[in-house]
Parts: C-alpha cells; sequence; structure tokens
C-alpha cells in the first residue's frame, strides 16, 4: 500500500468562492476518501425570522440568504406563508414569478459554468461566460430594479409590474443571447483542452445519485430525473409554460456542464412563454390574516431542491422556519464522487458541484 | 489559421467593458433608488416605520406632538415596502437616484442607533406627558364633577330645608 498524506483545501482557498473545507486523503495523487466541513457562515437567520422580524417581513430577510438564489429564497417562503395564512395569489404574480425565477437561473448557471472553465485552467472562458452572462443581470435590474437583491416576492403576490418596454427589451436581449450560447455550447462541448479536465472527471453514478439523495443539476447530470419544477404544479405553473426535463447519463464534470447548458434553453423558451401569456390580472392578494398552523414547501432553485417549512400561532412572529438549501442535500455526494480522481482535478469538480454554502449554513 | 486570424481580428475590436467613471452605466428608469418623504402630504400614521424590514425610518416626537421623520440610507434595504404601505399617495415615494455613499464623518452607524433610541424615547416621553396631562386632566375634571354634584346636593340640601 502507498504512503498516505492528507491535503486540505479550505475553508479560505484562492479557487473556492465560499468558505467550504475538503480534506482529503491522497495516494499518489488519487484521492481515496474525503471529509468535508461545510457549516463556516454561520449567520443565525432562522432564529432571527422567528424573533425579531415580521412574517411580512420575512420575505425580505430569506432573501438575504443568498445572492445568486435570491429570489429562489423569496419565492419559497412567500408560498409558504401563503399557505399559513391560506390565501391564493393571482395568476400574473404567479407568471412573474416563473419569469424572475428564470432570469436567475440563466445567470446562475452561466455564473457556475465560468467558474469550472476559470478551475480548469481556461481563464479565456472564464472572461468570455461571465461577458455573455452580463445581459441577464441588466435584464433583472430592469425588471426588478436592482442586480443582485431582487426583493420581488412578496407575501400575497409581486411587488412590481413587468412594463412592456422592459418585456420588448427581454425579448431581443434573449434573441441576441442565443447564438452566444450556441458558441459557448459549442467551446464547452467540443474543447479539447477542457475536455481534459472535464469529461470523466468527478463523476458519480446513478446508482450512488440516488442513494445518496442528490438534488439539481448533479443529480440531472448523473441521469436521475429529480426536477420539482416536473413533479409541482400547484404553486406556479411550469408545465403550461412549457418545461422540460434535461439529463444527461456520465455524471461527470462535462455532463453537468452540458445540464446546465441545456437547461438556459428551457429558461429561455420559458421566459419567452411567460411574456408572450403573461395573464391580465391583479399582482397582489391582500389579506390581514395571521399565519397559523404549518406548511411546507418545495421550489427548483438554480442548484436544486429548495425546501422551506413554516410554523405560525396566530400572531405576526411565527413560530418556526426551516431552511433546507439544496447544497446541503448534495454534500455527501460530493465527497463521494472525488474518490478516484487526481487531486490535480479537485477544484474543477469543486466548481462544477455549484456549491452555495451561503445557503446550506445560514 | 482560422483561430489565428480571429485573434488578429480582435486586437482591432472594441472592448466590451465600459469605461465607468467617464461612461453612464445601464440604470433602468425605475431603479430602486433612495426613499422620498413629503412632509406635507404625511398623515403621521407611522404606517411606513412599522412595515420596514430593516428599521430604516424612525419618527421622533418633540412635546408639541409634532413628529420629525428619520430615514437612514445605509440601513436601507430599498425594497420599497414602506411606499406599498403608505395610505396617503406620494407622502413616501422611490427615485431612481442611487444612494450616495456613507462617510465616516457621518458616523452613520452609531449616530442612527443614538437616533433611534433617542426616537422611541422621544415617543415614550410624550405618550407618558400625554397620559399624565388627561388623568390630571381626568382629576380634575372628577374634581370638578364631585365639586358640582356636591355644590347639587348642597342646593338640594337647601331647597329641600327650605321646603
Amino acid at each position: 500500500m502507498a504512503k498516505q498524506y492528507e491535503i486540505p483545501i479550505g475553508a479560505q482557498h484562492i479557487s473556492l468562492l465560499e468558505p467550504l473545507h475538503f480534506k482529503f486523503t491522497t495516494e499518489n495523487e488519487k484521492i481515496v476518501k474525503t471529509d468535508a466541513n461545510v457549516y463556516y457562515v454561520h449567520r443565525g437567520i432562522e432564529q432571527a425570522c422567528c424573533s425579531k422580524f415580521k412574517f411580512r417581513q420575512v420575505s425580505f430577510v430569506v432573501g438575504r440568504v443568498c445572492g445568486l438564489c435570491s429570489i429562489s429564497h423569496t419565492t419559497a417562503y412567500s408560498q409558504v406563508a401563503e399557505k399559513l395564512v391560506k390565501i391564493e395569489i393571482p395568476k400574473r404574480a404567479k407568471y412573474l414569478r416563473m419569469l424572475v425565477i428564470e432570469l436567475d437561473r440563466i445567470h446562475s448557471h452561466l455564473l457556475c459554468l465560468s467558474h469550472v472553465a476559470e478551475n480548469s485552467g481556461f481563464e479565456a472562458l472564464f472572461m468570455k461566460t461571465m461577458q455573455y452572462r452580463e445581459f441577464s443581470m441588466e435584464l433583472l435590474e430592469a425588471v426588478c430594479g436592482n442586480r443582485i437583491q431582487y426583493d420581488f416576492s412578496i407575501v400575497g403576490g409581486v411587488a412590481r409590474d413587468l412594463k412592456p418596454q422592459v418585456a420588448q427589451s427581454i425579448i431581443e436581449r434573449l434573441k441576441k443571447f442565443i447564438p452566444q450560447l450556441d458558441e459557448l455550447m459549442d467551446i464547452y462541448k467540443n474543447n479539447w483542452t477542457l475536455s481534459l479536465k472535464n469529461k470523466g472527471a468527478g463523476a458519480i453514478t446513478k446508482e450512488d445519485a440516488m442513494r445518496l439523495n442528490v438534488v439539481g443539476p448533479f443529480a440531472r447530470a448523473a441521469g436521475l430525473a429529480v426536477d420539482v419544477r416536473n413533479e409541482t404544479e400547484d404553486l406556479l405553473p411550469w408545465k403550461e409554460v412549457g418545461y422540460e426535463m434535461i439529463t444527461e447519463t456520465s455524471g461527470d464534470v462535462y455532463a453537468r456542464n452540458l445540464v446546465r447548458l441545456r437547461e438556459l434553453y428551457v429558461s429561455i423558451r420559458i421566459i419567452e412563454n411567460v411574456i408572450n401569456g403573461l395573464p391580465e390580472t391583479p399582482l397582489i392578494t391582500e389579506t390581514k390574516a395571521f399565519p397559523d398552523g404549518e406548511a411546507t414547501v418545495r421550489l427548483e432553485a438554480p442548484r436544486g431542491e429548495l425546501f422551506y417549512y413554516a410554523k405560525g400561532n396566530k400572531t405576526q412572529v411565527l413560530e418556526r422556519l426551516k431552511i433546507k438549501a439544496p447544497t446541503f442535500s448534495n454534500v455527501a455526494a460530493m465527497a463521494e464522487a472525488f474518490t478516484g480522481n487526481e487531486y490535480g482535478s479537485a477544484p474543477a469538480i469543486i466548481a462544477s458541484y455549484d456549491p452555495c454554502l451561503s445557503c446550506t449554513a445560514r | 489559421m482560422k483561430t489565428f486570424l480571429k485573434t488578429i481580428g480582435n486586437v482591432f475590436k472594441k472592448p466590451v467593458t465600459t469605461k465607468y467613471p467617464f461612461e453612464k452605466t445601464f440604470i433602468p428608469d425605475d431603479y430602486r433608488g433612495l426613499i422620498g418623504f413629503d412632509e406635507n402630504l404625511c398623515i403621521w400614521c407611522r404606517r411606513c416605520e412599522m412595515v420596514c424590514p430593516p428599521g430604516a425610518i424612525v419618527f421622533s416626537q418633540d412635546m408639541e406632538g409634532k413628529q420629525t421623520y428619520h430615514f437612514n440610507r445605509a440601513v436601507c434595504i430599498y425594497c420599497g415596502e414602506c411606499v406599498r404601505a403608505c395610505p396617503k399617495e406620494g407622502a413616501i415615494f422611490q427615485t431612481a437616484e442611487p444612494a450616495p455613499c456613507a462617510l465616516k464623518a457621518e458616523n452613520i452607524n452609531n449616530g442612527w442607533n443614538k437616533l433611534y433610541a433617542e426616537a422611541l424615547q422621544s415617543r415614550e416621553a410624550y405618550a407618558a406627558e400625554k397620559k399624565k396631562k388627561a388623568a390630571e386632566k381626568a382629576a380634575a375634571d372628577k374634581l370638578a364633577a364631585a365639586k358640582k354634584e356636591e355644590g347639587n346636593k348642597t342646593t338640594g340640601d337647601n331647597q329641600t330645608s327650605a321646603v
């Protein structure tokens, strides 16, 4: 048996965006065992939501859980609070929520892809992807009024309406984006340099993915068809606007890139359908009821299934709020998928998981 | 060869970035900017203060009962919840102007915390004063009423005695 070395990566490391700590046990550059430690950024948001803030204010607090999937958190919380106060929101609000979630998915997926390229040693592609990502940030700014903290969903509906000229500009910019996306697809699919670090690296089988309860693009790349958009219809009508499941089979970094890129085409289609079929209804359902009882909500964030549980006791302040972020579900599989890979490809594999630690630790 | 020509072509392309201080960056018309306040329209219901998630709005009150509006742009998250909650159209509104940076001289954190506490205290003091005055008035009224009643009684007694 060869001599084993323990190499830590993180919690602060140049190739990591967020404080994530992996401890690799290596044998001649091959990783044989991995330990993961994710709780470095605990901020006590759940406790704050149940003590300091009123239930209508909490949707702005949970938006600050994560910068990238801010809208997913706000929407999931708004939905769970709407279940507690027992109201049905107008259809236009549902459509606008879907629009912003999909725009958010575009910018989140492109960010993840660019980091995979960067961590694989392809700086030029990183810059190119970030350049193409900029349009989605500008569109989000035009729709929500801010680049990163959208504060778009509120309890009972959405905060702002979509202006006709903004809708027009979204359609135009998406048309411009499609050839750029084709170009990116070509590079991520066929570039030889990138394939050296991406093909076969960090692979996980479908059985392992199912056993370890993987969610999001990570699971879909392994061939596991899990997507909340495919399963729930009551809160947001995904199938109505042309949702389609994207899966790959190989489960490696390359497959994850492809899943993300192909999902962007689906997102573009959903956005176009939402804008073309936007119903004319009011934006908010007003209510004066207080939250009562228990409710759970699942929502597909860019990284996978986001889960919210809330309990009310007929007062302004919630009794309990529980957030389960997609990265938390994936941690076990993250540690597993390193096994058998070169230590040198670890950064690219970490980036391809798209870990969001501020969501996980809150 | 194709790649080589593409590379040469890229040399003559315009940069994709914006030269920020010299050029304006993209800001939409309805950007969520600074919160404005119109004192003449305000009905002083304090609903904006109640709904504000971070607590960036506070009203202080002097002893005559006149309220003053305070706003902290560094605490504000520009969600527009105060504008939605306002019952009087135009009393509080959102502009498209981005907030300027806070300077050290403004002492925007500690100064604000102090101001916030003082504002709450001033309101409490006013409420206590009002309560005290009301209690005094009630006591005076009671006294007056008792006196009157007594007076009535005495006159009544006088009347009965007279009869």
